[in-house]
């Protein structure tokens, strides 16, 4: 199982304090996925971006509803890898 | 023209606008923005690895803010980019109240403001595996806030947006034709990027 975030390099040099906004889910809970497929777009002070899969897998679980904001770090949604 | 996380609030305003004006959703995040002839708009695509985008997201509006400032100045208008650092103290400066919803309620970094931290020109960015697209709105002329304001369904939000804002026209103390900005920040990006590829 993997943890789903937005990667530590979208956060460089952002106030810690600042959360990032689940604009749209592009994938739902169970869906299988290819590494590198686009997940979720995500808003993070004024840029738009996306966050994918970091490998196969299926979604095992959305964390962050579509919607909702996160911080840096947190898990948005929960990756099975296909073994 | 809604940010991409505003799309849900499509039908309501739709039904406020009543044909007044015609709506669409942007690809990158912040706020509403009324478009027309009152605001000079640009977008630049890079790709990810280009000098202006590689240094993370703050770091990539410092350039296309710069570049605003430098080509105001030829107009006569002294704006400055806020350096991110200097945000918090710019809020607690300013008498302008955040409206959160709209692109120009609020300010974010490397975004142009006036010396009383009224803000003249707005960011922002979209960001994918194929490349980075950048967008900025400088307010050229006086702009319909109370169109703007009741479409969005907060009307008492107009003053604040009309006090917490500022055009370039009223900068330079003269009229600034829209087509001669757009066509000095082409000439002014051209010269750029051709000079700072990677």
């Amino acid at each position: 199982m993997t943890g789903i975030t937005l990667s530590p390099d979208a956060w460089k040099d952002i106030d810690p304090a600042t959360e990032a906004l689940l604009d749209k889910w592009l994938v739902a809970e169970g869906d299988t996925v290819r590494a590198g497929q686009t997940l979720a777009n995500v808003v993070l002070v004024k840029a738009n971006q996306d966050i994918v899969a970091p490998d196969d897998g299926r979604v095992e679980k959305i964390l962050v509803p579509a919607g909702e904001t996160f911080a840096q770090g947190k898990p948005i949604a929960v990756l099975k890898e296909l073994t | 023209m809604l940010g991409c996380s505003q799309r849900a609030l499509r039908d309501d305003i739709e039904r406020r606008l009543q044909g007044r004006a015609e709506l669409t959703v942007r690809e990158s995040g912040g706020g509403a923005v009324l478009t027309g002839p009152w605001l000079v708009s640009v977008s630049v695509v890079l790709p990810q690895e280009h000098s202006w985008v590689c240094n993370g997201l703050i770091d990539s509006y410092r350039h296309l803010g710069q570049l605003h400032v430098g080509a105001l100045k030829e107009f006569g208008v002294a704006a400055r980019a806020l350096p991110p650092q200097e945000l918090p103290r710019t809020h607690e400066a300013s008498a302008v109240s955040t409206v959160n919803w709209a692109c120009f309620g609020g300010l974010s970094p490397w975004e142009l403001v006036n010396a009383e931290g009224r803000k003249l020109v707005g960011l922002a960015q979209r960001r994918c595996r194929t490349g980075v697209l950048l967008v900025a709105g400088t307010l050229v002329g006086p702009v319909d806030w109370a169109l703007l304001c009741d479409a969005m369904g907060h009307r008492q939000h107009e003053p604040l947006l009309r006090h917490g804002t500022v055009s370039a026209q009223e900068m330079a103390g003269c009229p600034i034709e829209p087509e001669r900005l757009a066509a000095l920040l082409t000439q002014r990006l051209e010269r750029e990027l051709l000079t700072t590829r990677t």
